[in-house]
């Protein structure tokens, strides 16, 4: 058992380079031979530094059984201190958020009332049994006082009519908000009672299973993988977003919100920003073809390769995908493609030319979107191209593995790159005007005249020089750091 | 079907039939076959709403599951209100969701629907047409409402003006129902609502 958690770890550390301080003897063991085990994590660049990176994030994968165990902990540690029982304390957790110091705080200064406020007790005990062999009113059967069972608030039922209750709940999969079955009763029924009255194993089963979700999704620090079948449970320190790889399956997104990691926007703007693009993509599709003709010679050229500065094959004519310009404008300072120039004079105009103007605007950054996710695609095959040309050139004595693998590192660095770049354009997109919005799109404009100088240099690797590539690379990844430091909200 | 939905059905069915709601002819239940899993309901407008003097005849429809699940509960008579469908008469109403308690009871659900007929909630709308004419012309909203009462619930006849104007879209020989419709829709406007049958 302990070997196992020692090999996460040291895993873990691969993840965030965080974990291992590297002192023990042990440590260095491991170390020794996660290095000969993992030879193609070498090229994994997603090892930031703890000192000044933005990006930069602390966690750990669980397994299921490691959860529960750190679940049932937090949970024993609120029974102790509150002389609750085990199912009230998690029910409190749960609805509370694991906020342990908020619960114990609001507890002691008024028990009731705040069991109350989380539906855990009502304001009077009810009693709604009359006579000796009383009638449940779900049922209309009259039964021995002994049939009846409640929870907190009092309302009595039949055990077969919460046992049915139970059951047509969890089907629902509904397990942690079980309530009460009086009407207009909030009081939520705890595990212990649900356990005691079920009659079906397999439906305990199922509660437990369905239970367990709710505790980790209420809880701020722990996640489940949102990779396809993962069972991994990622923990980390704060609720951030934040990017995650998961070792098991791979997956990567956003801590905090469970999709596709997408700094420098926020959660809820990449959210929104998403939605509208489901909405919106038939026209935006229709509008943004998947081939142009070259400015110049007018021939058509379908676009195969991932990078936006663009040669047309017959007049040799250098121009940008995007805005059709001579690429020589792109050089550095004069970057403008990436800006979208709004009609100074549309608070005058129509509503009528206002949607028209709206349409345009979000069309500009979902064209740009929608491309460098294109192009992501299409720089997969040139980084698979790379792995082939390398092995032929390896196996041809023109170098070794390790000579070439600084191709495969400038393929993935470009990746990284372009990534960010994809997610710089909602964020521009829902940016109020103003001089930070001119700061971020001049930085995002430099970024994006970098990846693409990067781009055209990869696809050009083998006649590029090293270091000139090398040097391509620190440029666009600092660059790349420069704007998530000064806009990825920590 | 399942012993306890019968056995609460048929309870229930008393318990309606001698309730005071009964006798002041504000809520009814009756039953449409032998086997308890389907009723038909009526409640009567509220005093002082456009409902006044309709009388709703509602499909209730008691699943197997019947008490630990809701009755599904439509409105068969047409009726304009922001919480029901005028196309289907589909009820938007949560103690028929997920704030159903099983010991709810057939009653409590047409005294529900009758206060939802008195107080509407528009910002959680089943028909998005309806519940913006309410929100924006609330007027012409309760105009349309007891119009619709007096044409389809029985209510009394009161507007003239919107009478004919269904009538002089019947005479360009639209169907009456599809003319009070597109009217409705339209806030009357004649011209607009014949645009919108004919497009």
């Amino acid at each position: 058992m302990s070997g196992d958690v020692n090999r996460q770890l040291s895993h873990m550390s691969e993840a965030s380079s965080c974990y291992s301080d590297g002192n023990s003897s042990e440590d260095m063991d491991e170390d020794i031979d996660q290095y000969y085990m993992d030879t193609t994590d070498d090229l994994d660049l997603d090892c930031p530094s703890k000192t000044d990176d933005p990006e930069y994030f602390e966690y750990e994968p669980l397994q299921v059984m490691d959860a529960e165990r750190l679940l049932n902990e937090e949970i024993e540690a609120l029974c102790t201190k509150l002389k609750v029982s085990p199912s009230m304390a998690k029910m409190l957790l749960l609805r509370h958020n694991w906020q342990k110091e908020e619960i114990i705080e609001n507890y002691q200064k008024d028990p009731s009332g705040f069991l109350i406020d989380s539906h855990l007790t009502s304001r009077r005990k009810h009693d709604n049994l009359i006579g000796p062999r009383p009638m449940c009113s779900v049922c209309c059967v009259n039964y021995p006082r002994d049939r009846f069972h409640g929870v907190t608030c009092g309302h009595m039922f039949c055990q077969d009519c919460w046992d049915m209750h139970f059951q047509t709940q969890i089907q629902d999969g509904i397990t942690t908000a079980i309530e009460c079955m009086a009407k207009e009763c909030p009081v939520l029924v705890t595990e212990d009672f649900v356990c005691e009255v079920l009659t079906q194993p397999k439906l305990r089963d199922k509660y437990s299973k369905f239970s367990f979700n709710d505790l980790i999704k209420s809880h701020p620090k722990l996640r489940f993988c949102p990779g396809v079948d993962c069972a991994v449970i990622i923990k980390a320190k704060e609720s951030k977003a934040k990017k995650v790889e998961c070792q098991t399956c791979k997956a990567s997104f956003c801590f905090r919100c469970g999709i596709s990691y997408h700094a420098p926007t926020e959660c809820d703007v990449i959210k929104r920003w998403l939605t509208k693009c489901e909405d919106d993509s038939e026209t935006a599709n229709y509008i943004s073809a998947h081939t142009k003709d070259c400015p110049r010679c007018h021939v058509c050229i379908e676009k195969n390769g991932g990078c936006n500065h663009m040669q047309c094959p017959e007049c040799k004519y250098d121009f940008c995908w995007m805005c059709l310009g001579d690429w020589k404008s792109h050089g550095s300072e004069y970057y403008e493609c990436s800006r979208y120039k709004e009609n100074p004079n549309i608070a005058n105009e129509s509503v009528h030319v206002q949607a028209r103007e709206a349409l345009k605007k979000y069309l500009f950054y979902y064209e740009r979107w929608e491309n460098h996710a294109k192009s992501l695609q299409l720089e997969e095959t040139t980084t698979s191209k790379i792995t082939t040309r390398t092995q032929e050139k390896v196996m041809n004595n023109q170098g070794t593995w390790i000579d070439w693998q600084y191709l495969l590192r400038a393929a993935a660095l470009l990746k990284k790159c372009r990534y960010t770049l994809q997610y710089t354009y909602p964020y521009a997109y829902y940016m109020d005007k103003g001089s930070r919005k001119v700061l971020f799109e001049y930085q995002q404009a430099q970024l994006e005249a970098e990846v693409e100088n990067l781009s055209w240099k990869v696809e050009r690797a083998e006649i590029t020089d090293r270091g000139d590539l090398e040097n391509q690379m620190d440029v666009a990844e600092k660059r790349r750091q420069t704007l998530l430091k000064d806009f990825l909200e920590v | 079907m399942a012993n306890i939905a019968e056995q609460r059905i048929k309870r229930e069915f008393k318990e309606v039939v001698k309730s005071d709601e009964v006798s002041a002819f504000n809520i009814k239940v009756e039953l449409v076959n032998d086997t308890f899993t389907e009723l038909r309901g009526e409640i009567a407008g509220p005093p002082d709403t456009a409902y006044e003097g309709g009388k709703f005849k509602l499909e209730i429809k008691i699943p197997e599951t019947y008490p630990f699940n809701p009755p599904q509960v439509k409105f068969v008579t047409k009726i304009w209100h922001p919480n029901i469908s005028s196309v289907t008469g589909a009820i938007c109403l949560d103690i028929l969701k997920d704030q159903w308690a099983a010991a709810m009871t057939l009653r409590t659900v047409l005294l529900s629907l009758q206060a939802l007929l008195a107080a509407a909630e528009p910002d959680d709308p089943q028909d998005a047409v309806v519940a913006q004419q309410f929100k924006e012309n609330n007027p012409i909203f309760q105009r349309t409402a007891r119009h619709w009462t007096c044409a389809y619930a029985g209510g009394p006849k009161s507007d003239k003006e919107l009478e004919e104007k269904v009538v002089s879209m019947k005479n360009m020989g639209f169907d009456e129902h599809k003319a009070r419709v597109a009217l409705s829709t339209k806030d009357w406007d004649v011209t607009r609502a014949a645009e919108y049958l004919i497009s």
